[in-house]
């Protein structure tokens, strides 16, 4: 029999540029940064730093010199465990499967409270160089690096198979970078809050055709701290919480593409991790209030949004220019401001996207609150979604 | 079949490593043969090669050629690169369905945005330090 989870609190750093170059005299360093999150975390939780008996910490960036960087923070935060104490590695998943660890420490009853935290600090390497890393992350070193690929350049080819295949265009699909903007400009902890219009969005520069400047990530720094804990605990606090009703994971067992075709905007990871979350949640995909998806550009959003059934196939990115993705909308997505305003610190990006939602199905989201929001899905992904982690939360006050 | 040929005169920019494996494939692509591995147990293809079937898992796995034709499933053109293609952008990047039924990822060479599922053919580029290769519009319209 394991045990219902819960989060109970929670606290993240807005997504800025923070690290400084490496010649800098003076540095803002990660582990300071970050206890000062897990402080604010626990003290939202109103729970006792005695009580926290896991740490699930997303890997940092290669460019974090403290190696080890979860037990160097067991020790800077003074935090003895008796569940686990690690670090994990799942490229943008990263965060989402760190929220599993913890999940899983709870569900086992090897833990009532379990952190899930991280911190990605990136901004000051630049990003030629970081692509250098990145290229290999996302792609088959001896089989594609050698001929450019980057991250997004997989993205990219979404966005033209989808204008082909639907009769799409770069303007539909522009309008989710200015509805997720208009979000952000509601989200005191986004990193880009000046709206936008449509307008502005396509005269910027290509990046990877057809998508431009602002239908692409920005690149930024986070981090985050998620404090997840058995239902009975959250319960007993008399507080507001939230609920994991479901999770689902698939690996599709490819990487980046399929050596056998298939049809690759259909996202098939966040078709079979979604249809497991709601599953387990109970729930289908119309009983939804809200999505925060893990979409680097502004087709992954639309493609996921079809791939969890949130939107018919095909009809994402209309959707969303008629408004129907839009706070206020039918379906409202990324309220956070999304990956391409709210910010995308990669190893940690999902932990910001459980944090909207906590915000909004605990009612602390402000002008960008959902009416009544009570259910939430929540994804996060790795290369061109190969692989999908899918949460069905719920709001309990 | 022999693929066409294209020299190219500077070094690959991020070049595959070679395995006493997976040498053959290079080699032979520098040689304008483009080819894979076929699994003798259930009968199917894969790429890149493999020293066994990633489908049944198999060691019995033999090299087959490839016709080097195929369908354009996807394409962009990179504006951002990574330091070591920089002085090359803007660059073309695709997907292309082989005839043998095979996806595979690679260089695409065009003057003008190329329209999807069109027929491609692969051609070697042959670079100062060894092959990559890449796709380019078919000579003849497909059939």
């Amino acid at each position: 029999m394991t045990r219902d989870v819960a989060i109970l609190g929670a606290a993240v750093l807005p997504v800025a540029k923070w690290q400084q170059p490496r010649d800098a005299a003076l540095q803002v360093l990660e582990h300071e940064v970050l206890a000062k999150i897990v402080i604010e975390a626990v003290a939202d939780a109103g729970i006792d730093k005695s009580e926290v008996s896991s740490l699930a910490f997303a890997q940092p960036r290669p460019y974090t010199q403290q190696k080890y960087f979860a037990t160097f923070m067991a020790n800077y935060l003074r935090l003895p465990c008796t569940g686990s104490v690690q670090e994990i590695l799942g490229n943008g998943m990263t965060a989402a499967l760190a929220f599993e660890a913890a999940a899983n420490d709870i569900r086992l009853g090897r833990s009532r409270v379990a952190l899930a935290l991280g911190i990605n600090w990136e901004s000051a390497i630049p990003a030629v160089e970081h692509m250098m890393n990145s290229m290999r992350a996302t792609g088959d070193v001896d089989f594609h690096a050698p001929f450019g690929f980057t991250p997004i350049s997989w993205y990219a080819m979404d966005a033209a198979r989808y204008i082909h295949e639907f009769k799409s265009s770069r303007e539909e699909l522009a309008t989710v970078a200015v509805k997720n903007r208009r979000h952000a400009s509601l989200n005191p902890i986004a990193q880009f809050r000046k709206p936008i219009s449509l307008e502005d969005v396509l005269a910027q520069k290509p990046i990877v055709e057809p998508l431009g400047l602002y239908e692409v990530p920005p690149r930024g720094d986070g981090a985050a701290c998620i404090v997840l804990v058995d239902e009975d605990v959250a319960k007993a606090s008399g507080r507001p919480y939230v609920r994991v009703r479901g999770s689902g994971f698939f690996h599709e067992g490819a990487h980046q593409i399929n050596e056998v075709p298939n049809d690759m905007i259909a996202l098939v990871s966040a078709q079979r991790a979604g249809q497991a979350a709601y599953l387990e949640a109970g729930v289908t995909a119309s009983d939804i209030d809200l999505a925060e998806l893990y979409a680097p550009c502004t087709i992954i959003e639309v493609l996921a949004s079809e791939a969890l059934g949130l939107v018919p196939r095909g009809q994402g990115g209309r959707l969303c220019a008629e408004g129907a993705t839009s706070l206020g909308g039918r379906i409202p997505i990324c309220t956070s401001g999304g990956l391409q305003s709210r910010g995308h610190p990669a190893h940690v990006t999902p932990f910001y996207g459980f944090f909207e939602v906590w915000e909004q199905l605990t009612g602390r989201a402000g002008r960008r609150q959902v009416a009544n929001a009570r259910l939430a899905v929540s994804s996060a992904e790795l290369g061109n979604y190969n692989a999908a982690m899918i949460h069905v939360l719920e709001g309990v006050r | 079949m022999t693929l066409a040929m294209q020299p190219i005169d500077r070094v690959r920019a991020f070049p595959p490593r070679l395995t006493e494996f997976t040498q053959r494939f290079w080699q032979g692509l520098g040689n304008g043969r483009f080819e894979t591995t076929r699994c003798e147990e259930c009968g199917r293809l894969s790429f890149p090669p493999k020293p066994f079937c990633p489908h049944c898992w198999s060691a019995r796995i033999v090299w087959t050629p490839l016709r080097g034709r195929g369908k354009l499933y996807s394409q962009t053109m990179v504006h951002a690169a990574p330091a070591v293609f920089e002085h090359e952008i803007p660059y073309r990047v695709g997907i292309v369905d082989l005839d043998e039924g095979l996806r595979i990822a690679t260089r695409v060479l065009a003057t003008v945005e190329p329209k999807l599922d069109m027929a491609v053919e692969i051609i070697v580029l042959n670079y100062r330090d060894g092959p990559l290769f890449a796709a380019r519009r078919c000579p003849e319209l497909p059939a």
